[in-house]
């Protein structure tokens, strides 16, 4: 197990390179101390690894650090990430490949909460178009799962840690212990963290933050031969007690069951490469509830399940040595159902189907065509095209749907994608990418069979609506980057035209059904959006010891009408500035964020207040008996201050000054 | 040619995997052999994804039976019960409903039996008739049927509105007709007389039952003396629908005058407006449908269920433009 220091790669349209020609990618954007496990195999490129700045971070932490993520903050637990400003259904989350379809039908857990930093070998982020997730306009994050490890010093390693963080009164315990044989190597784990209600900046308490929550799981890889190696992923995840005080209901259990098999060739010879097979399984159960809530009209249970099946195959056929092509095909059958039940004493219990049961089939099909033309020029053309096919799948959910006179029958749609990028290096100061792509989507469950879906952000409820056309983006993306001396920098800039944008828009005919919502919303498609954006990164080294990372992102929307469309954040700043002592390192950082006014006050959104906020980070690390160990400290928002971030829901502040100590052991 | 090679085969695989091999053959035809290869590969894989579900959704079902050991049983069992056996008896026709009231129309030999959904309540009941030859025990199909209500109170009686059987044929055995109730068996005594015409043997004579009629809890039929004039009595019933679901439900009112105290004629020059709603909720429910009258005063429209629970129907009725009265609603819970 080796700490490396590693650069990232970010901005790039796609995640994989022609081979051998990834060292030229020139890093931009972040510091990052990984553990990289078994790093001999890990010829293909990942893009981007995890940030352990502090130990006890979570891995929404960890996405929120990434400059193409934002975070939708509900609570303290079960962030959403989104890429840029696009939102979940326009853009996939993954776990290793596999589709988690989230069984709340108010996005409280979205798959990124299955995993756990120490679970987490790496993030791929794609912006351009989907090939490897799906068909999406926005991009997608497929989190990579830490693996077992061929270990050569020993049969057995691990280790354990044990920490606490101030401003949510906060335990997080975790342990890993893996075994590596000759052809067998297994590593299991578990994580387990309980939080109270959490102190945000001045002092107030915020009432209904806490949660608790463990996650274990086991892999297992086996070589099969020198070419071939057997996976199995077994993830378990369970949480309780979780507070969103952004919203009006709390959960009281969410459970992740997520299981897969794969096959994959790793030889780096032969026409074909990095050949993948896997089969996946997973089920999700989420049971919200308000029972803890105070002065609740009429208390109700919104329990919620979803269950996927799916499988994939990838390889990579080398054409010569600068042509290639990467293809998958891929497929998954996901069945949703969530349900409402109110109590009213002396009353038959009031029971509807929130996601009328539901089930999509999707098959898909992608190819990447790389060529690199001269020294200086890669030339890459994607393509994917997805089968849907969505139904109800109870006459129940239809006759309940038939309610809001739109057709119930099967959904089928076939959507296309595209995308050609073209990159040029001018030399090793600069070099540039360009990327055009046409990609298209498929609403989502609950845009089209949600019915009355409570939206606390606007205070509405929201009703699906079968007859949505899938929405279309013409997106193009261009990224210059480049190294001079101690800098290192990196520039983004994007455009997208979404076609057929969806967005709630209020009915007025209709009566809401959660009391004292707003109105009804319908998904429907307005003719078009527009979203933009732009990441800026430098990095100074002057030397081994000290580093100066800076991050900046703005992103810009507005609809047809040329209002703004809602959670876009401002712009946002992060500097972070390391300096390592020997086995110490300190660390600095500073998050600034102008204040954003432009705001959709159709969702009743709010405006934000610029912020600025300071965290200092101290690092250990020491030998005790020939095994080493970690200590972890530190004090974010070192001033206390009362803050949100734009995407922040609720209006509710961020934890006010958090001090943290974190202790890991390694044998 | 293009459009042959592009738009066609990716609309149909979607739906008919087969169009896929099929394209593939006309494109071996063609001796487009990696084309070929191409929509075979997608039509396999369609057509493995849709086994793949067939089998995952079999498992699924599959599943909860074998969580309890007795499932298995109880699934070969099944299996056993509907391979072997066949039931060759003719079903009782009174199976399901409750039987009111029974006995003989005296000169008939003829025993009547009077069935409904439910035990009487002060509203629209839907009753069903059923004679049987008093010799045989056999069902009598052919017979006219005629219903007389009557409430004896104390110093007075009075009658209620009523649909007598349409035909003389019974369907399925039975004599579907409806006698509304407008008042409970507290205030008197309901007597229900049924006067047969026995067409089979030609015997004529009347039955008569003794009615208990309940108050439900909640109520299924109102009265309003018309705002137009303020004489008029209507009465004003819910028929359907009897087994409400969440979602669109066939909505049936049957509206009746009083005339006298005898007669209460069907009325159809009323137009009613339906108003749901969950009190408790206040909510509504999207896209219903006012009732029409359609025949015999039955009004008959939709109305839409978004949940399970208790609703309110509101009603506002109209003459004309006139408002004849909005004050009244019907509950209902499911």
């Amino acid at each position: 197990m080796a700490a490396l220091v590693h650069l990232l790669v970010p901005g790039h349209a796609q995640a994989k390179h022609i081979t051998g020609k990834t060292t030229d990618s020139i890093p931009v954007v972040q510091l990052e101390e990984v553990k990289v496990y078994g790093l001999a195999k890990n010829t293909n490129q990942q893009l981007l690894h995890y940030y352990t700045a502090n130990q006890a971070a979570t891995t929404e932490d960890i996405l929120a650090r990434l400059p193409e993520l934002n975070m939708i903050r509900r609570s303290s637990y079960g962030m959403e990430p989104v890429i840029r400003t696009y939102s979940s259904g326009q853009s996939g989350l993954l776990i290793d490949g596999m589709r988690i379809h989230g069984a709340c039908t108010d996005k409280m857990d979205p798959a990124s909460i299955y995993v756990e930093p120490q679970n987490l070998q790496s993030v791929q982020i794609q912006t351009g178009h989907g090939f490897q997730s799906g068909s999406v306009i926005g991009g997608s994050v497929d989190l990579k799962l830490a693996e077992a490890v061929f270990n050569d010093s020993g049969k057995w390693s691990g280790s354990v840690s044990s920490g606490y963080q101030s401003a949510a009164n906060a335990w997080y315990e975790t342990g890993k212990l893996n075994y590596s044989g000759n052809r067998l190597a297994v590593m299991t784990n578990i994580s387990w963290r309980k939080a109270g209600n959490y102190r945000s900046g001045g002092g107030a308490v915020i009432p209904y933050s806490q949660y608790g929550k463990l996650n274990y799981g086991v892999t297992a890889l086996y070589k099969l031969n020198p070419n071939w190696t057997a996976k199995a992923d077994l993830l378990l995840d369970d949480g309780w007690n979780i507070g969103y005080p952004a919203l009006p209901m709390d959960v009281g259990y969410a459970g992740a069951r997520i299981a897969a098999l794969s096959l994959r060739n790793e030889s780096g010879r032969g026409r074909w490469q990095q050949t993948e097979l896997k089969i996946y399984a997973n089920a999700i159960r989420h049971f919200m509830d308000d029972a803890h809530r105070l002065n609740v009209p009429m208390h109700m249970d919104m329990p919620g399940e979803s269950r996927t099946y799916g499988g994939y195959a990838s390889s990579r056929l080398v054409i010569n040595s600068n042509t290639q092509l990467d293809l998958k095909a891929d497929l998954s059958s996901t069945f949703l159902k969530a349900s409402m039940t109110m109590y009213q004493q002396g009353q038959s219990p009031m029971y509807m189907l929130t996601w009328p049961d539901n089930n999509t089939l999707q098959t898909g099909l992608g190819a990447v065509f790389s060529k690199r033309i001269n020294s200086a020029s890669v030339l890459m053309l994607s393509a994917r095209a997805d089968l849907f096919s969505k139904v109800l799948t109870t006459q129940t959910a239809k006759d309940q749907l038939s309610v809001l006179n739109k057709p119930v029958n099967n959904v089928n749609r076939f959507l296309k994608n595209i995308s050609l990028e073209y990159s040029y290096r001018f030399n090793d100061r600069v070099k540039l990418k360009t990327v055009l792509s046409y990609s298209e989507r498929m609403p989502t469950s609950s845009e089209l069979y949600g019915f009355y879906l409570f939206n606390a952000f606007d205070g509405y409820d929201y009703i699906g609506n079968t007859l949505l056309i899938p929405e279309n983006a013409w997106k193009a993306e261009a990224n210059i980057s480049g190294k001079s001396g101690i800098f290192q920098y990196g520039l983004t800039g994007y455009v997208s035209r979404i076609n057929n944008y969806i967005m709630g828009i209020y009915q007025p005919g209709l009566s809401t059904m959660t009391i004292g919502a707003n109105g009804v919303k319908q998904h429907s498609n307005l003719p078009y959006a527009m979203i933009a954006g732009a990441e800026a990164s430098l990095i100074v080294q002057p030397d081994h010891a000290l580093w100066l990372i800076n991050t900046t992102r703005y992103s810009y929307g507005e609809d047809h009408a040329h209002n703004a469309l809602p959670m876009i954040p401002p712009v946002k700043n992060t500097s972070s500035l390391r300096k390592m002592i020997g086995p110490c390192a300190v660390q600095a950082e500073l998050e600034l964020a102008t204040a954003q006014n432009r705001v959709n006050s159709k969702a009743m959104e709010r405006t934000t207040a610029a912020y600025a906020i300071a965290h200092l980070r101290l690092m250990y690390s020491g030998a005790l008996a020939g095994n080493s160990f970690r200590i972890d400290g530190g004090v974010e928002n070192l001033f206390d201050q009362a803050y949100r971030e734009h995407l922040d829901w609720g209006g509710i502040h961020r934890p006010g000054r958090n001090i943290y100590l974190q202790f890991t052991f390694q044998f | 040619m293009l459009l042959i090679y592009s738009i066609l085969p990716a609309a149909l695989l979607h739906n008919f995997p087969c169009s896929g091999v099929i394209f593939s053959l006309f494109l071996i035809k063609q001796s487009d052999s990696y084309l070929s290869a191409t929509f075979l590969c997608l039509a396999a894989i369609r057509y493995i994804c849709c086994l793949t579900q067939q089998i995952l959704n079999l498992l699924y079902t599959m599943k909860r039976f074998m969580k309890h050991p007795l499932g298995i049983i109880a699934l070969l069992s099944v299996v056993l019960i509907t391979s072997c056996s066949k039931d060759s008896a003719e079903p009782d026709p009174s199976m399901g409903y409750i039987q009111l009231a029974s006995g003989f129309a005296a000169g008939t030999s003829t025993h009547v039996e009077v069935y409904a959904t439910d035990s009487a309540f002060t509203g629209y009941n839907k009753l069903y008739i059923l004679l049987k030859d008093s010799v045989t025990g056999k069902p009598v199909d052919n017979a006219a049927v005629l219903l007389n209500p009557m409430m004896a109170m104390m110093s007075m009686s009075h009658s209620s509105p009523k649909e007598n059987p349409v035909s003389n044929i019974a369907v399925n055995h039975f004599f579907p007709c409806s006698v509304s109730f407008i008042m409970p068996s507290t205030a008197g005594t309901w007597t229900l007389g049924v006067q047969i015409q026995n067409l089979e043997n030609g015997k004529s004579g009347t039955a008569s039952f003794t009615i208990n009629v309940k108050d439900p809890f909640y109520a299924k039929m109102f009265s309003f003396k018309s705002l137009a004039d303020n004489s008029t009595t209507y009465f004003v019933g819910y028929a359907e629908p009897s087994k409400p679901i969440v979602g669109i439900n066939d909505l049936e009112l049957v509206i009746y005058k009083k005339e006298s105290m005898m007669l209460f004629p069907a009325d159809s020059s009323l137009s009613v407006m339906v108003t749901p709603e969950m009190p408790t909720m206040n909510h509504g429910s999207p896209n219903n449908v006012d009732p029409v009258h359609v025949i015999n005063g039955h009004y008959k429209g939709k109305v839409n269920f978004t949940m399970t629970g208790l609703w309110r129907l509101n009603l506002k009725l109209k003459s004309g433009t006139t408002v004849v009265d909005s004050t009244h609603y019907i509950d209902l819970t499911f």
